[in-house]
């Protein structure tokens, strides 16, 4: 199956651990020590900006934003990049178990229908 | 060359279908090279349609009777390349193509549609429509099972890997949980596996949640969310996949990635469907359903 865009073989079943995941997602997002934040946005289907927030280093959050970021070959607009709703919710997901209060009141929002970019700085 | 692999869409009437199926298949055409077959196995006919750029196209069961029968009919008569990029004499873009063809079936209300969908298979495969360059077939298949004619693809051991197009409304659930149901039923005699469910979004509240959660239990995974898009509409006005009317769009980028896990997909199952009870259960644990007291069913919202 597939979490976080992470291919987790059949033989690990349908309900991969977040234990897991997370190994994964850390091991997959390499040194991200150049990365101070990132910026994130959520906006309705028309377009209007309706969220707007950082995320700083030291959640599996930040982890898991800045490694889609870097792996993520989605078209930039202003150097912002589209997350896939399937990643923004199961990101969220497993932040919300593991991460501090901060990061899960940022979760929040994720969890809503709008449509969210990134970009690092 | 890969094996050939066998896929079908089912889902509920009406949950978009035959629009994420043709959109997801373009994406494997357009992003990865892939090489497709569409059978649409719908009366309606409208499995190919934005593939073709078309209204609708001429089903095998329409020409056979036209013709005579089916054995007066030729394959090119009935199985068409698909329009621009998914032509396969068309390289400009991707090496992958797209034929198209329906099997239709009976006018409303006489016959059985099941009797189409199997005639027209039999025909492409004894006329060499599977041939060795393929490297998926797609059947696309209306409503939920519980009419046998619409196992077909499933009871006759063509289709392998099913992936059932949900949204997190009550009724989509319901018929997707029967859906599971007739794999279930077929899995140990035909090897057809359940392979996801893909959830076309309404955008309702935790839809998300309810949605991976009826796949966690049924024993599958949810294995993309795609949400609503107007240019999902907008390429459908111009008989087009959201690929090709605006292939850097967010969207196409959402068809792209769904198209990138089905060909990775190694995840296929037999389905553990859930009891109705079960079924309700989860619709109250994610808020669509307030439980109720006993003494409140059947009572209206002033009375209860």
């Amino acid at each position: 199956m597939f979490v976080c865009g992470y291919h987790f073989p059949a033989s690990m079943g349908n309900d991969v651990s977040m234990d897991k995941v997370i190994e994964k997602v850390n091991g997959e997002a390499g040194d991200l020590s150049s990365i101070s934040s990132i910026e994130v946005t959520g906006e309705t289907a028309k377009g209007e900006i309706v969220e707007k927030f950082t995320v700083t280093p030291g959640s599996f959050l930040f982890t898991a934003l800045a490694d889609y970021y870097n792996k993520s070959d989605v078209p930039q607009k202003d150097g912002f990049k589209m997350i896939y709703y399937t990643n923004k919710y199961q990101i969220s997901e497993i932040s919300k178990a593991v991460d501090g209060d901060d990061a899960k009141a940022l979760c929040r929002k994720l969890d809503d229908m709008n449509l969210y970019r990134l970009k690092i700085a | 060359m890969s094996a050939l692999r066998q896929i079908a869409f089912y889902g509920k009437g009406g949950i978009g279908k035959s629009t994420t199926s043709q959109n997801t298949l373009a994406a494997m055409c357009h992003y990865y090279g892939q090489k497709i077959l569409i059978v649409g196995c719908d009366p309606k006919a409208d499995s190919t349609r934005l593939i073709l750029h078309e209204k609708a196209q001429s089903t095998i069961m329409q020409l056979a009777s036209e013709a005579g029968t089916v054995e007066d009919l030729e394959l090119e008569d009935v199985c068409k390349p698909g329009a621009g990029e998914f032509n396969p004499e068309d390289e400009t873009i991707t090496d992958g193509y797209i034929m198209c063809t329906e099997s239709g079936g009976p006018e409303p209300g006489v016959g059985c549609a099941g009797r189409g969908v199997i005639t027209a298979i039999n025909f492409l495969e004894e006329e060499g429509a599977y041939d060795d360059e393929l490297d998926f077939v797609s059947y696309d298949v209306l409503g939920d099972v519980v009419c046998g004619g619409f196992a077909m693809p499933i009871r006759e051991g063509k289709a392998q890997e099913i992936y059932i197009v949900m949204s997190g409304e009550m009724m989509a659930m319901y018929a997707a949980n029967n859906i599971s149901k007739g794999i279930l039923k077929y899995a140990n005699t035909g090897g057809v596996r359940l392979a996801g469910l893909i959830c076309n979004a309404r955008m309702t509240d935790r839809e998300y949640d309810l949605a991976k959660n009826l796949a966690t239990q049924i024993g599958t995974q949810m294995i993309h969310f795609v949400p609503r898009s107007n240019h999902v509409q907008r390429a459908e006005l111009r008989r087009m996949t959201v690929v090709e009317f605006s292939p850097n769009s967010e969207q196409a980028m959402e068809y792209r990635e769904l198209a990138r896990k089905i060909i990775a997909n190694d995840l296929k199952v037999i389905p553990t469907p859930l009891e109705m009870d079960d079924l309700e259960a989860l619709l109250m644990e994610f808020g669509l359903e307030e439980e109720v007291e006993a003494e409140a069913i059947g009572k209206r919202a002033e009375e209860a």
